[in-house]
């Protein structure tokens, strides 16, 4: 590579490199590269041993890096042990999207807004009547959750709350059938989803 | 097209004789392929190596294992809205900044102005977001050359902003948080409290991983002079970001092409200045990001004390539909300049997005850097220029 000749490091510690044409200081015959490009050296670049006898024995060297990394065991431990050890989300952690269940049923009307917000496209749902007061109930709701992206979207658009993000992280299926949830995956009561939603209310 | 072809500097040859024998060995060139499934790539990258014993030749990038068809993706969107948690996918690492560049190109677009709350807190989500990136550039690097320890420490740091993140949008990396014309929530009441904190604890860090890893011998004997890109190469091969100041050009759009409200702050612009070898080289890159960082923190430091009261949502427009016509936003993300070029068309969806990803450029200037080195160094100089592949790809 060229190096254009630099001044030297202001602690002393580092000359530049030397041009490899140039015989080296152990007087090593350094190989010259015949290079048809300008600029560009192949040969390899040998660089000057600069350590200086307290760097060469190491041990002080050592013992700096020591004592810098033996500080961090009297700090406070910031790992986790993660399966024994649960993490709790604060209200506004954005989990899988769940169904709000009030009174044994589903908020949500199928209207179809979650679906057609959704970037990726990952909400499906087939509306039908319903003798109760809200007329329309999903007859069919899937979340594909290998298409989720957990953006909050749906969460966002819904007119009646019905959809929130819960504060479940953990997701492991076995195979991608188990992956699309239908309403019996998706379906939360309102007292699990009670910091949530009362996080939206405020936040709204 | 022979890839070959493109790259700006005709390909230099191998010696042709061997020095102390005046004659020519038979020897030939050999072709090795790096990655895509190696630590040292920072993802899916394929480079081949073509060397010569142990002296790089040529290297010839491969991209494309991470292409999502971003771009595409965006024509096909219901709204403008809707593009934002792809563009978080961008640089995932610094998802703040990629959604900072595309909602400042669409409210451009729409001619709206948000409430003064919402540039505050964006200006610190995306400092926010410069430091994480910087913390896992840095952390990487180290581990690249051989330093594991520094890596930890950087992730320990950078746990402390997520934890500021999720608490005020619920995503630890993804965050889907500015929008068009606002912010999906406002902060939480502690965030001002919470920032401060973060900063006095993050100050002494600095020191503490410039005295591990910046000016470790081993470190500087690994980086220095190494992959020396020259500020005139840097400029032509169009590179942005810490890769190009670390080469000693000022050039920070933050700065130079004010965006949002950084013409408010007061911050230096760190370059490089070849302070352990030649400017442009591995450790002046690495050493940009490091000051960078520092900078950052004054930033977010100013901006958390002038953070006015207010509402973060009263300028979300209901719909989005800007006037046919197009636009190019750039901003300065950790790697460089992001530009969107977005066509409008007049309906609710953009009729195109192109991105120009800071990553792909900065790439591109790699095998300039490369010729001549050692295969080791290829890690070296791939390292200092900090890619991330969801960005090269797209």
């Amino acid at each position: 590579m060229t190096n254009p000749a630099t001044e030297s490091a202001p602690d002393g510690a580092r000359e530049p490199i030397k041009q490899a044409a140039a015989p080296t200081a152990a007087g090593k015959p350094a190989a010259t590269g015949s290079t048809p490009t300008p600029g560009v050296s192949l040969a390899p670049q040998v660089r000057r041993k600069d350590l200086t006898f307290l760097q060469r024995i190491y041990i002080p060297e050592i013992v700096k890096g020591m004592v810098l990394t033996i500080k961090q065991v009297f700090r406070p431990k910031f790992t986790r042990q993660y399966p024994e050890e649960r993490w709790d989300p604060p209200p506004s952690f954005r989990g899988r999207p769940v169904l709000v269940e009030e009174n044994g049923v589903e908020r949500c009307v199928a209207c179809g807004l979650c679906a057609r917000v959704c970037p990726a496209l990952a909400i499906e749902m087939q509306a039908a009547e319903t003798p109760l007061e809200k007329e329309r109930y999903p007859e069919r709701f899937e979340i594909n959750m290998l298409r989720c992206i957990f953006c909050g979207f749906c969460e966002e658009a819904c007119p009646e709350e019905a959809i929130v993000m819960s504060d479940e992280y953990e997701l492991v299926f076995r195979n991608t059938e188990d992956a699309i949830y239908g309403k019996d995956k998706l379906l939360m009561s309102t007292d699990r989803l009670k910091t949530r939603l009362e996080f939206l209310r405020k936040a709204r | 097209m022979d890839p070959r072809a493109i790259t700006a500097e005709p390909q230099a040859r191998r010696p042709d004789t061997v020095p102390g024998l005046g004659r020519s060995l038979d020897s030939q060139e050999m072709v090795i392929n790096m990655g895509p499934q190696h630590p040292s790539t920072h993802g899916v990258l394929r480079l081949e190596l073509v060397v010569d014993g142990e002296i790089v030749v040529d290297v010839i990038p491969h991209i494309g294992y991470l292409h999502r068809c971003f771009e595409k993706h965006c024509e096909h969107m219901t709204s403008y809205q809707q593009v934002i948690p792809y563009a978080d996918r961008l640089d995932y690492v610094a998802a703040m900044s990629n959604e900072l560049g595309y909602v400042v190109g669409v409210e451009r677009l729409l001619g709206i102005k948000v409430p003064e709350r919402v540039e505050y807190i964006r200006v610190i989500m995306a400092e926010f977001s410069r430091i994480v990136s910087h913390l896992i550039a840095i952390g990487t690097y180290g581990m690249d050359i051989g330093a594991f320890t520094p890596f930890l420490y950087c992730m320990r740091d950078r746990e402390h902003v997520l934890d500021i993140f999720e608490r005020t949008c619920g995503a630890r990396l993804l965050y889907n948080y500015m929008w068009v014309g606002g912010l999906s929530h406002d902060v939480p009441p502690d965030f001002q409290e919470s920032v401060r904190r973060f900063c006095r604890y993050f100050k002494p860090n600095v020191k503490e991983l410039n005295d591990l890893l910046s000016y470790n011998k081993i470190f500087v004997e690994r980086t220095a002079n190494v992959g020396v890109l020259p500020a005139a190469v840097a400029v032509n091969y169009a590179v942005s970001g810490p890769a190009l100041r670390g080469s000693g050009v000022h050039w920070d759009l933050r700065r130079d092409d004010p965006y949002s409200i950084y013409d408010r702050f007061e911050f230096d612009i760190p370059v490089g200045l070849g302070l352990k070898g030649t400017v442009g080289d591995c450790w002046d890159r690495y050493m940009v990001r490091v000051h960078e960082m520092e900078q950052s923190v004054r930033i977010i430091e100013q901006a958390v004390e002038q953070l006015p009261p207010g509402d973060v949502q009263s300028a979300i427009p209901k719909r989005i539909r800007p006037n046919a016509g197009e636009l190019y936003a750039r901003t300065e993300t950790p790697k460089g300049e992001l530009g969107y070029y977005i066509v409008s068309d007049g309906t609710a969806s953009p009729f195109r997005v192109k991105v120009k990803a800071p990553s792909f450029v900065n790439l591109s200037a790699l095998p300039a850097m490369c010729r001549g080195a050692m295969i080791s160094d290829v890690v070296a100089i791939l390292g200092s220029i900090d890619i991330v592949l969801g960005e090269v790809d797209r």
